[in-house]
């Protein structure tokens, strides 16, 4: 039972995470790999706060404000990577958000305040499945809000035409960062809540493929699909596990088989699952 | 004066794209810019929109240097476009096309667009009325909700400048209008060029290798050839100007 509890909660992390690089990738079009390292920011700046100064509070409220320590941190790092790098494009700001991340996990290593190569220990144990589920909510009403709204649209226009995005009077480099911010903000809320739910962290949990994974998540789902970073978040996560339960030969082979999936879905539906399309409830569907 | 260029320059490299390029606009003038190909008329354009930050000269906008400014602030201070080859924002709806280029209209925090007040909820159900007034008057108000890519090419080329006119331009710059289009969908087109400056009242400056929509259109021409304004007057005044007649057929021969 606790496998599965655990399971669910990884997959809801993997949801807040991919949900946010959607919009730093799908939406904005803004190529980044550092999703790993602003997930580091949030993860280890909370777990500082519950480790050394946590408020006489109790542990909900203190959750808050280590998701908030989370948010401002890897926002902050966002900030940071974000000024200096948007004006790169593609592969470059690839390249770029990549360095970043692994810089992030270097500083981490050679931090001894935070454990450094042995990993941080005794965090305190504030999340659990609820609260974790709460955050998928908010992240995805406020990502799905996002892009109904100008602001939304804006960040949206940079990825169609940055050109004509700037023409047509948008100030692509302030949506562009604006985009990173949150991006990165709630890769840092999911950080908090993993490291209040693990209570344990280590440097090499926030190495670069986990950035690939979260990217493959996004693009699996639909690339600018909110809902089908969601079922990409779901399948990448219970994918693996779900094929460790299928008989040993399966067990054996099944990374194996999961690339082979993945490489047949790509192949079938280069869009992704959901292409751009969202899954819509017909009482969130704008009305005509 | 709305619209002015002051010796207007542009070098690149050693190249001279644009030379001394003096060219003025009053509030609902509808002027034509031509010339042979490479002749320097998008180079202009781009230079009055900010994309291309010109070597020397000066751009004024009702009376003021718009010189340096971002892209974005001269389209905010009133000055629109449409590109040569359409730069819609392809995957999205027409709706959506026209509503993010009311986006310096649109007056609400991010807050209240992730809260959904009140206050979002008036401000986008404005910007969506305005947003189906204006597809009206372009007749694409049934296309509303289609993807832009999915339009007719004649559709996407109105949409184009329906969306420029959502910014509420004082100028309007359209970037070759006709390109592409059959001699019936031109005919529309000047007749439409003509009815949104009346309509709309603002000044329109247009580059336009269809000699007959330029001809009908347009009250004055500048004709530039090589990065120099050749010649400049009303229609027919152009049409019978030597240099002109030079730079689309060369010389006679002797």
């Amino acid at each position: 039972m606790e496998y599965f509890a655990h399971l669910a909660l990884s997959a809801g992390i993997f949801i807040i995470l991919s949900v946010s690089l959607n919009l730093i990738n799908g939406q904005c079009g803004q190529f980044s790999l550092g999703h790993a390292g602003f997930w580091a920011v949030g993860a280890y700046s909370s777990a500082f706060y519950g480790v050394y100064y946590p408020l006489p509070v109790p542990d909900f409220i203190n959750l808050f404000i280590g998701c908030g320590i989370g948010f401002v941190t890897a926002a902050v790092a966002g900030i940071m990577i974000g000024v200096p790098c948007l004006r790169l494009r593609g592969d470059y700001l690839a390249i770029a958000t990549l360095g970043f991340s692994e810089i992030i996990r270097i500083l981490i290593i050679n931090l001894d305040v935070v454990g450094g190569p042995r990993g941080f220990t005794n965090i305190p144990k504030w999340s659990n499945l609820g609260w974790v589920y709460l955050w998928v909510a908010i992240t995805i009403v406020f990502c799905a809000n996002l892009v109904r709204g100008t602001h939304g649209r804006a960040i949206i226009s940079i990825r169609e035409d940055e050109i004509a995005a700037e023409s047509m009077g948008i100030f692509t480099f302030k949506y562009k960062s604006l985009a990173f911010i949150i991006g990165a903000g709630f890769a840092g809320i999911a950080g908090a809540l993993f490291a209040h739910s693990q209570q344990f962290l280590h440097p090499n949990g926030f190495t670069f493929i986990w950035s690939v994974i979260i990217l493959l998540m996004v693009i699996l789902g639909g690339l600018g699909s909110i809902s089908g970073s969601i079922i990409g978040a779901i399948i990448l996560t219970l994918l693996p596990e779900l094929l460790r339960l299928m008989g040993e030969t399966i067990a054996n082979w099944r990374m194996v088989i999961y690339s082979l999936l993945l490489i047949s879905l790509m192949l079938l539906k280069p869009g992704g699952i959901m292409g751009k399309r969202e899954f819509n409830l017909p009482f969130l569907k704008e009305p005509r | 004066m709305i619209l002015q260029t002051k010796d207007l320059t542009m070098r690149f490299g050693g190249l001279v794209a644009v030379n001394k390029m003096n060219i003025n606009l009053d509030k609902t003038d509808l002027v034509g810019v031509i010339g042979p190909n490479g002749a320097g008329k998008t180079t202009i354009f781009n230079m009055i929109t900010g994309i291309y930050k010109p070597t020397e000269g000066d751009v004024h906008l009702n009376g003021q240097s718009i010189l340096g400014k971002y892209p974005a602030e001269i389209t905010q201070s009133g000055i629109a476009r449409t590109f040569q080859n359409i730069r819609l924002f392809k995957n999205l709806s027409v709706l959506d096309n026209i509503r993010i280029a009311s986006h310096s209209h649109t007056h609400y925090g991010l807050f209240s667009n992730i809260l959904k007040t009140k206050r979002y909820r008036e401000e986008e159900e404005r910007i969506k009325s305005e947003a189906i007034d204006l597809l009206k008057i372009f007749k694409l108000e049934d296309s509303a909700y289609k993807l832009s890519k999915n339009l007719p090419y004649g559709e996407q080329r109105r949409l184009e400048i329906a969306r420029a006119l959502a910014t509420k331009p004082k100028v309007l710059l359209l970037d070759e209008p006709a390109a592409g289009m059959n001699p019936n969908e031109t005919k529309e087109l000047s007749s439409l060029i003509k009815w949104v400056r009346d309509h709309f009242k603002i000044a329109i400056l247009l580059i336009e290798h269809d000699m007959k929509l330029v001809m009908d259109v347009c009250e004055r021409i500048y004709v530039v050839d090589y990065g120099e304004l050749i010649s400049h007057g009303g229609p027919s005044e152009v049409q019978n100007d030597p240099k002109v007649i030079e730079a689309y057929l060369g010389q006679e021969a002797t």
